[in-house]
């Protein structure tokens, strides 16, 4: 029997993912348990296991093409066996994945529901960069003879772009011929390499043309135009991209800017560290982050512009800088934790990010975030706020600068922490008091005395 | 103190050419020579090799006249009067070179330049001028290890080319092209030639199968005794005889050839006076638009350290002079055809097999061979092949070698083809006349495609054609 492998749905809130890789190809055989392939979800990367045994005898869904949750994107059986047709099929009630790194496939029967959309995107020949993909309704409605067909292709060109004079705008050979009379065809210069590995890459020659200013075009302009065609951002720069542009649209920021003399931390930290802790700045700034979080809830709150939530636990967000973008883990209950154990805490994190092994629960649900640039040589940034949070503390590197003291100019350690606010909830007076309240925390030798010992 | 627009220093193929385009462009120009106008490749290296290859190439045709049907009694050649034929053809040359530089306006200066600022030069101490922009075109010099004693049985290739003899035996030191060449050369007029090369083989900047073809011939029919993989050690030279140690045994002979390399020529310069500095291995750096450091001086050719040829310093130095005076900066040509002038010659232009290989790049190869040519046969010259390389999905012609017969002619169908990226089939399409050595071009991009005309096929296929 022919089973169908579908694209689990990894969370709550995933409504589609995209195959990464493949580790199986067609004609492979599957033992139970053994990884099909990788998924990006909105968070990260996930293993895909098999279900069932059998062999790989169709994959439906290629590398890179976002596909609902539930969709048919493979199919298992014994190798003789025929690949239903138009049976893609979505089960009654959609198999919600664990929050593990790793999710089985589900099972779906051949009898039941659906047509899954879109997986003929992946095995789709390469499409003209120079023109935006046109809709399903408006693909149905572009009409071609097969003449003019082989004429577009044959002369490299984006027919999409002509317009047809037969029955309903259907294009014939001689609007290609004019269209290529009209955009100076004949005067076109290419290599032949050049036009060879064009015709490869879809491109439109008519585009390459102008853009060369018509010198001849040759391979390193091929290679250019391939270099720049739009590709689409991986799903988690697309996540950043969605959040990031409904924060900084829907919550007018302002930002408020203090320094803090770190002398004090910097010493409790060299301090513990002499004793064996592994503690970082970014530990002490959490610490203090969460003792004025209390004395100032609403930081600590969220709103949609129409009603106010306060939130009594405080879940800290610490963002981590990846290769190909970046994550925010969330230190739960911060606020019960000491200092050491927050160090413990956000390691653990930051070090599963990098690895690529947090789990969605692990991503969200934080009340206030923290963005340290520290050890990137910055004198001052602002962040952008979390959607869902009402503020987040930008941390820039500490850098020693004359300062006044008394009537003396000292050499001081400092560091500009900069707040960034939704000024629906947060009034500057607020932010500013928040913001001197971490400085005041941060400068303050006792506390530290007290926590590190 | 005479000011110009543009000074060049050294007057060989990249230096003059240089000053010549700098004049076109309307610029007053000098340039300042120490040693011959025309430089190594017109007095010391190709111009005079090649007339005495050419000599030691006639001599051997009439070696094979009996074949082509011609009796000649009693062939023999006069060196010396060989060496005055080279001699007539560099002094012809460098006289044109500078009926040219005087033509176009160009004041020459002999003399030793060196560098008094960035933009002042004086010459032997003497004469000083002044230059708005400067390109460096000093080339290089034989390299002469420090293991070799001090004695006149002991030549560069520069000294050789001025002997008025030929030795009984001869050690050729390096099997590099500019040893083998002249090697080839000398034992086609009856030396007894050993080559002496420490790396694994001679040539070895060419792909296994040309080196092949070229060692195979050079040992077999010039009887060039090539000894690879181990280098000549406690040389000595004495009234008799010079000789070395390789491993066991002790090699003799009357001559010595050093042909280890070359180095850049920066001496005298005194470049730190124009705020410049050479490499550790003494260039002078230079980016793809012929700029040094100092933005208003450029370099150009050997003393750059990239592929030392004259041909690919002439297209630098014309690079170099539009470079300092327009406005638009463009990088110089970098797709350069080399040629040596063995027997048989061999020539390769683009990426080699092995360069392929190491790039990580799939490529699919042509070949064909001389021998398969009507022309080859009916000129009596059939050794080597001719062999395309071509990227292995769109066939873009990326790389080309061939070896025999008028090799280093052929190459240059080819480097247009390369040049104007041609893919093996738009290149078999190009109609080649018959009977010629070129054939040979297009039956390799058919043969690239499996579709050799000339050479049976491995398996043939079937076609049902429908009946009408």
């Amino acid at each position: 029997m022919v089973t169908p492998i579908t694209m689990p749905k990894f969370g709550q809130m995933t409504e589609e993912s995209a195959i990464v890789e493949w580790l199986k190809k067609e004609g492979d055989t599957v033992a139970k348990g053994d990884v099909l392939f990788l998924v990006e979800t909105d968070k990260s990367v996930m293993e895909v296991e098999s279900f069932e045994e059998g062999t790989l005898l169709k994959i439906a869904v290629g590398v890179g093409t976002s596909v609902p949750v539930q969709s048919v994107v493979a199919y298992l059986g014994k190798p003789s066996e025929a690949i239903p047709v138009s049976s893609a099929q979505i089960p009654p009630a959609p198999m919600v994945a664990s929050t593990g790194k790793t999710v089985k496939t589900s099972r779906t029967g051949v009898a039941q529901g659906a047509v899954v959309t879109a997986p003929e995107a992946a095995t789709a020949p390469p499409q003209f960069a120079s023109v935006a993909s046109p809709s399903a309704s408006g693909r149905s409605r572009f009409r071609i003879s097969p003449r003019a067909a082989a004429l577009a292709r044959r002369s490299v060109i984006d027919p999409r772009a002509i317009a047809g004079s037969g029955p309903e705008g259907r294009i014939v050979e001689k609007d290609v011929t004019a269209f290529l009379a009209a955009k100076g065809y004949g005067g076109l210069r290419i290599s032949p390499a050049a036009k060879t590995l064009a015709a490869k890459e879809g491109l439109d020659l008519i585009a390459l043309n102008a853009d060369n200013a018509g010198r001849r075009i040759e391979i390193a302009d091929i290679e250019r135009a391939v270099a720049e065609k739009p590709r689409p951002l991986s799903k988690m720069r697309q996540v950043i991209a969605q959040r990031l542009t409904q924060s900084v649209v829907t919550a007018p920021h302002f930002y408020v800017t203090v320094e803090v003399d770190m002398g004090n931390v910097l010493a409790a930290r060299s301090e513990s560290n002499a004793a064996g802790a592994r503690l970082t700045v970014t530990d002490f700034i959490a610490k203090a982050v969460t003792l004025a979080l209390k004395e100032f809830p609403v930081v600590n709150s969220a709103t949609d512009g129409k009603t106010v939530r306060r939130r009594s636990r405080i879940h800290l967000g610490i963002a981590v800088t990846l290769d190909e973008g970046l994550v925010v883990p969330v230190i739960r209950d911060a606020d019960d934790l000491t200092l050491f154990e927050l160090s413990d805490r956000a390691r653990a994190l930051i070090e599963k990010a990098r690895s690529g092994a947090l789990t969605p629960d692990e991503m969200s649900g934080s009340t206030f975030s923290i963005s340290n640039m520290g050890m990137l040589d910055v004198e001052n940034f602002t962040a952008i706020i979390n959607p869902g949070e009402a503020a987040i503390l930008a941390v820039s590197s500490t850098i020693r600068k004359p300062v006044v003291r008394g009537e003396a100019i000292v050499v001081r350690p400092m560091m500009k922490l900069t707040l960034s606010s939704d000024h629906r909830l947060i009034d500057g007076a607020v932010a500013a008091r928040f913001a001197n309240s971490i400085r005041t925390k941060l400068e303050d030798e006792a506390i530290w005395s007290v926590l590190t010992s | 103190m005479e000011r110009f627009d543009v000074v060049v220093i050294g007057a060989g193929p990249g230096g003059y050419p240089a000053a010549i385009r700098a004049a076109q462009l309307g610029a007053s120009v000098a340039i300042v020579e120490r040693d011959g106008f025309g430089g190594t490749c017109l007095n010391y290296g190709c111009i005079p090799t090649k007339s005495l290859i050419a000599s030691a190439e006639a001599f051997a045709r009439v070696g094979e006249a009996k074949s082509f049907g011609i009796s000649v009694g009693g062939a023999g050649f006069d060196y010396a009067a060989m060496v005055g034929r080279k001699d007539g053809i560099v002094d012809q040359l460098q006289s044109g070179v500078k009926q040219l530089l005087t033509a176009n306006g160009v004041k020459q200066f002999s003399g030793m330049a060196s560098f008094k600022d960035r933009q002042t030069i004086a010459i032997d101490g003497v004469t000083t001028i002044g230059g708005k922009r400067i390109i460096i075109a000093t080339g290089s010099t034989s390299a002469t290890p420090g293991f070799l004693p001090v004695h006149e049985r002991i030549v560069d290739s520069r000294a050789f080319l001025a002997l008025n003899r030929l030795p009984a035996s001869m050690i050729v030191l390096g099997g590099g092209f500019i040893g083998c060449e002249i090697a080839a050369m000398a034992a086609a007029l009856g030396v007894k030639v050993t080559i002496v090369e420490l790396l694994p083989d001679i040539l070895t900047l060419l792909d296994a199968d040309l080196r092949a073809e070229v060692r195979g011939h050079m040992e077999k029919k010039l009887a060039i005794r090539v000894l690879t993989g181990q280098s000549l050690v406690d040389i000595v030279a004495d009234a008799r005889s010079v000789s070395g140690q390789r491993g066991t045994e002790r090699i003799e002979a009357e001559l010595l050839l050093n042909a280890v390399g070359r180095r850049p020529v920066t001496d005298g310069l005194n470049l730190a006076a124009a705020g410049l500095a050479t490499s550790a291995s003494g260039f002078i750096e230079t980016d793809d638009y012929c700029r040094t450091k100092v933005a208003t001086i450029f370099a150009i050719g050997d003393v750059t350290g990239k592929t030392q040829l004259a041909h690919y310093a002439t297209a630098q130095g014309i690079a170099a002079a539009e470079n300092a005076l327009g406005k638009i900066p463009r990088r110089h040509a970098t797709l350069v055809p080399n040629v040596i002038f063995t027997m048989p010659e061999v020539a390769t232009v683009g990426v080699s097999e092995a360069e392929a290989a190491t790039q990580g790049r799939a490529v699919r190869t042509g070949r064909f061979r001389i021998a398969a040519l009507g022309k080859g046969l009916a000129a009596g010259e059939t050794a080597g092949f001719v062999k395309w390389i071509a990227e292995a999905d769109s066939e873009r012609l990326i790389g080309a070698a061939a070896v025999g017969p008028h090799a280093t002619e052929l190459i240059a169908t080819a480097t247009l083809a390369i040049r104007a990226e041609f893919t093996a089939h738009e290149f078999g399409d190009c109609i080649h006349a018959h009977p010629t050595f070129s054939e040979a071009w297009m039956e390799a991009a058919h043969a690239l495609r499996g579709e050799s005309i000339h050479v049976p096929p491995r398996q043939r296929p079937a076609l049902k054609l429908a009946t009408q």
